[in-house]
């Protein structure tokens, strides 16, 4: 199966300049190694900098055990299990992975498909709470959720997503995505909170960054 | 699949991102979990001495075997930040995939392991009864002497005759 690219933007962060960067339909091997090779040893020496500070645990980053070669064969490029990622200057800045297998849950959509965002990162450079003053790009994760609605659109979906959200995230699904809080699921692991977006609200995202 | 997004629509959100200083990670459950595993226990705050009992066996065996954190962290294919959290803190929960990894990589069963680690519920009273003495016997000490070696050995007897 072959991976498209479009052409998108990310904003440079400290001269606050755009970007060129590219947004794939596919998560490539070329990913995990940058995963491997550039992303872990940063996660690691936060975790060690967040440890030696006395920060509290659960304050470090929450996907610091996640193991994104693993969740690659686990769905064994699953046609249910779409993926995108985000380069920009030859380094992956983000990656998705997505289940097309689930139902909406809000009433006003109930049964009705969905694309379900099963994993979302940012590169550990980007994120404020790792990279502080010195995070390097803005705009992965708006980038990936567009994504993942253009792909709710296509398959027929009209802009339907929904996902658990990791609490440090809660604030930026709920108020700039605008997304329904279902509140704590008792039935996923964690009691993550699930968060759904109706054809409406994704409209709404949507045109939020077509708003001067 | 082609997407169509303009620079203004990028760089706008962008500059969202910033101010509002959010993180966007999403996905807390692990893609792997012993099939035969029981529901997650989402209540085992409360058994802290399973939790100690599964960091002291992690300990100890990987002592029994001479291995560094960072070699078996290597050889089961684990994060070696979540081995230090397993081995040092009591109230650390590990991944299902971590626990899944180390269980194979000891050669004991999941299911035990994963009721020891606090990712499922044992079925009896009797094996955390087990995993409580097994935590008060093998203290830490300097070295893996005769009697922490003794402590193990039974306890991985009692995991391996579960079913």
């Amino acid at each position: 199966m072959s991976i498209e690219t479009s052409p998108v933007f990310l904003l440079d962060v400290s001269s606050g300049q755009p970007i060129d960067a590219e947004l794939l339909d596919g998560i490539a091997e070329q990913q995990l190694v940058h995963w491997e090779d550039e992303w872990m040893p940063v996660l690691r020496d936060a975790v060690e900098r967040m440890k030696a500070a006395g920060i509290e645990r659960t304050k470090w980053p929450q996907s610091r055990h996640w193991d994104w070669r693993q969740k690659a064969q686990g769905f064994d490029r699953a046609l249910a299990n779409p993926g995108f990622c985000v380069t920009c200057q030859g380094m992956t800045q983000g990656m998705m992975f997505l289940d097309l297998l689930h139902k909406a849950r809000i009433k006003s959509q109930t049964g009705k498909e969905l694309v379900y965002i099963e994993y979302l990162e940012n590169a550990p450079w980007n994120r404020r709470h790792i990279a502080g003053d010195e995070a390097r790009f803005a705009g992965v994760g708006s980038l990936l959720v567009r994504a993942a609605i253009e792909l709710s659109r296509e398959e027929g979906f009209k802009g339907r997503i929904g996902l658990h959200s990791l609490p440090q995230s809660n604030a930026w699904y709920a108020n700039t995505c605008g997304m329904t809080d279902l509140g704590a699921d008792p039935d996923y692991p964690h009691q993550l909170r699930y968060f759904e977006m109706t054809p409406e609200q994704a409209e709404a995202f949507l045109a939020k960054g077509n708003t001067p | 699949m082609k997407i169509e997004v303009t620079k203004d629509w990028c760089i706008r959100m962008a500059r969202l991102e910033v101010e509002t200083g959010a993180d966007m990670e999403i996905g807390g459950a692990s893609a792997v979990a012993s099939p035969d595993a029981v529901a997650l226990d989402l209540s085992s705050e409360s058994m802290p001495e399973t939790n100690i009992a599964f960091g002291r066996f992690v300990s100890l065996m990987r002592r029994k075997r001479r291995q560094t954190v960072e070699s078996l962290a290597e050889d089961a294919e684990i994060d070696v930040t979540e081995l230090v959290e397993i081995e040092e803190d009591n109230h650390h929960k590990p991944e299902p995939r971590t626990v899944y990894q180390l269980a194979k990589h000891f050669d004991v069963p999941t299911p035990s392991l994963m009721q020891l680690a606090g990712l499922s519920v044992a079925k009896n009273a009797s094996f955390y009864e087990e995993a409580i003495r097994f935590a008060a016997r093998s203290e830490t000490v300097e070295e893996l002497n005769d009697i922490e070696r003794a402590a193990l050995e039974a306890f991985v007897s009692v995991l391996s005759n579960r079913k």
